[in-house]
């Protein structure tokens, strides 16, 4: 099966958040199985960083027969280097957020402005339609609350892909063995958008939540040192049960946790 | 015997929590005059403005409004912006939906509703164009946005990739000088000064504030005329009942005490939840093992969780660690589920879920009615 329009997906090297053993990010194992399906053999699949990293492996597992790496070294700017090899493919989709180091999930969006076409975000299903003379994507969108919104957008577009997308994966190991790595010779890395400098702690430590400081008088301070605050909630005992329904119905309202 | 300091033995006094009497300090009065404020009668009186000089700079906080008002989250990135202001950094909170309720409450100075800019659509280029506008006028030095899937952690690294600022999202801890993230999701955090644009997970900004901001209402810039790329295909219809219970923002949930299962699966749908049930009420054959929560069954991260008849056995509560608001009705004070419920009616489940039942209808079609006039 070829497909008309051109499409990539993006592979990240995924870690177990606990083991750290090296495997295929789920995110973009589902993105590319989204891209299987639209287009079968004719999915590039490119992994932006070095051509020894383990979890390739489970891509090709994953189906990946042929994995190109596009060289970026730490320091490096993948999105422009990802840009360069992408600027002609229709349909780029990617995951959502990596599994190691920050997680920003703003690849998508940095590579569609480096690329100046549209991004979509969190897209469960992809239909990709022939219209007139160009391709036209149908986009089923996650929300939260079980809620689902329906996109179009003319190709070329950068599709990120929420994990949830209903796909079964399947893992073969034969695929592992004959999978294969390329590498694509980049001539010109540049230097692209400035990136935060994340600090990495040496240990784990529960996090302090902002509050805003209060200039409270001396006797303030000491009434709230020595009223203790109260633990637990609210134990409402008494009234008629209309009463009690009403006080449940004043909660949800007070925390807007309902609409009405 | 002149001189002498003497106490006053009817000085003001309250109820600590233990049942003691402590006296109030530096208060005059007698105790019987009853200086028996709560913490919420103390929280009501008038706070003052959080800055009295005029702003010179600025702080923007960007979110959706949903039905007419902020929830938890969008309500923090706005105190996030507050309380990282000094007193010459002005917070302007930039409310995409229609909104009914104070912002200077949250610590506001200005507020810019954009009415026709609703969640429910998708019209990512309009939103960020009208941002842009605020930005370019205003010049902010830090803007702030919840980082959630609902449309506004979309819109923030829109704008990210737009500006080519360094920013940070899925922020886990901020102050005045840096943010923190979880790195690679684990426990340990990264952090860096705080950077221009920041979108906040939930949970890190104490929404009380001392203070409140100005309040003072903006006019909306003309909606710039933009050809969308994207089609709104609209929103998908869908019934609670066949929310997964793991994505379900409001869940009620039945343990042993409930009796009627058809009454609590009507309430249910009346508040619009999903259904969920404890162990014990999934093996007696009420429910499906599907809807089973707690250690053995499914986590959920609803925000809301009514439990009914549950006595939150350990097992259970480790399926709602992540719940922010429960409620419980129980016919037992000394439950499990009462240390774990933000509010609990001590009550009969069945009578006490038809009297909700009644109520709620009572109240929608009371806001269906004043919606109507409005
Ligand atoms: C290995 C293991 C795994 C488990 N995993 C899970 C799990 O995943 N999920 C889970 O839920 N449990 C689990 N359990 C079981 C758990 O320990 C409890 O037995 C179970 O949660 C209790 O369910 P319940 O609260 O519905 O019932 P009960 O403990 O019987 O509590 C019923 C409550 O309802 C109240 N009540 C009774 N009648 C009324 C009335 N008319 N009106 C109002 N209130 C009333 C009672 O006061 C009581 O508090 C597990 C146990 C083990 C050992």
């Amino acid at each position: 099966m070829s497909a008309p329009f051109s499409i990539a997906v993006l592979v990240s090297a995924g870690r177990h958040p606990v083991s750290g053993v090296p495997r295929a990010c789920r995110g973009d194992a589902v993105a590319m199985a989204i891209g299987h399906s639209l287009a079968g053999s004719a999915l590039r699949v490119l992994h932006a960083g070095t051509e020894d990293e383990p979890s390739l492996k489970d891509y090709m597992a994953y189906g990946a027969k042929n994995i190109e790496v596009v060289p970026v070294r730490e320091g490096d700017d993948a999105i422009a280097a990802l840009a360069s090899v992408l600027r002609g493919v229709d349909v780029i989709l990617t995951g959502c957020k990596a599994e190691q180091g920050a997680g920003s999930g703003l690849l998508p969006y940095l590579l569609a402005e480096a690329l100046s076409r549209p991004v979509i975000a969190n897209a469960l299903e992809v239909k990709i339609e022939r219209k007139d003379s160009s391709f036209d994507a149908r986009i089923r969108q996650f929300l939260p609350k079980g809620q689902r919104r329906q996109i179009a957008c003319a190709t070329p577009l950068v599709i990120a892909v929420h994990p949830f997308a209903p796909v079964s994966l399947k893992y073969a190991y034969a695929r592992q063995i004959s999978g294969q790595i390329e590498v694509i010779p980049l001539t010109n890395p540049t230097c692209g958008a400035p990136q935060p400098d994340w600090v990495l702690e040496k240990a784990a430590r529960t996090r302090v939540r902002l509050k805003a400081q209060e200039k409270k008088s001396g006797h303030a301070r000491l009434l709230s040192a020595i009223v203790s605050e109260v633990k637990g909630g609210v134990v409402a005992f008494e009234g008629t049960t209309v009463d009690k329904a009403q006080v449940v119905l004043n909660y949800l309202r007070e925390h807007r946790l309902v609409d009405f | 015997m002149t001189g002498m300091k003497r106490v006053d033995p009817r000085r003001a006094y309250r109820m600590g929590s233990t049942g003691l009497r402590r006296i109030v300090l530096g208060e005059s009065g007698a105790g019987d005059a009853a200086l028996r404020f709560t913490s919420n009668q103390t929280d009501s009186r008038a706070k003052p403005l959080r800055s009295s000089v005029a702003a010179t700079r600025w702080h923007i906080a960007v979110a959706h409004a949903y039905r007419g008002r902020l929830d938890d989250h969008a309500r923090e990135a706005i105190a996030a912006a507050a309380i990282l202001a000094g007193p010459e950094v002005g917070v302007l909170a930039v409310i995409l939906g229609a909104y009914h309720e104070n912002a200077a409450e949250l610590g506001a100075d200005k507020i810019a509703i954009i009415e026709d800019l609703e969640a429910s659509r998708y019209e990512p280029q309009r939103e960020e164009a009208v941002v842009q506008s605020f930005v370019e006028h205003y010049a902010p030095e830090h803007i702030f946005m919840p980082d959630n899937l609902s449309g506004d952690g979309d819109l923030g690294r829109r704008l990210i990739a737009k500006q080519k600022g360094v920013a940070a999202t899925h922020v886990a801890e901020i102050d005045a000088a840096h943010v923190a993230t979880a790195w690679s999701s684990g426990p340990v955090l990264a952090s860096t000064p705080l950077p221009g644009i920041v979108l906040i997970d939930a949970g890190i900004v104490d929404t009380n504030l001392p203070f409140v901001g100005a309040g003072e209402t903006v006019t909306p810039p003309q909606l710039p005329e933009i050809a969308e790329r994207f089609r709104d295909l609209g929103l998908e219809p869908s019934a609670a009942e066949a929310i997964a219970l793991e994505e379900a923002d409001f869940i009620v949930s039945a343990g042993n005490g409930v009796s009627e299962v058809a009454t609590l699966e009507q309430l249910a749908r009346s508040l619009g939840a999903a259904v969920g049930a404890s162990r014990v009420a999934v093996d007696e054959g009420k429910f499906p093992r599907s809807k089973q929560i707690g250690a053995s069954g499914k986590t959920v991260s609803a925000t809301t969780y009514f439990a009914i008849g549950i006595s939150g056995a350990v097992q259970h509560l480790q399926g709602i660690k992540a719940c922010r608001h429960v409620i419980a009705i129980n016919r037992d004070a000394g439950a499990p589920i009462v240390k774990r419920a933000d509010l609990t009616i001590i009550a009969d489940a069945e009578e006490l879920m038809q009297a909700l039942i009644t109520r709620v209808a009572q109240a929608r079609e009371q806001t269906d009615a004043t919606e109507a006039n409005r």
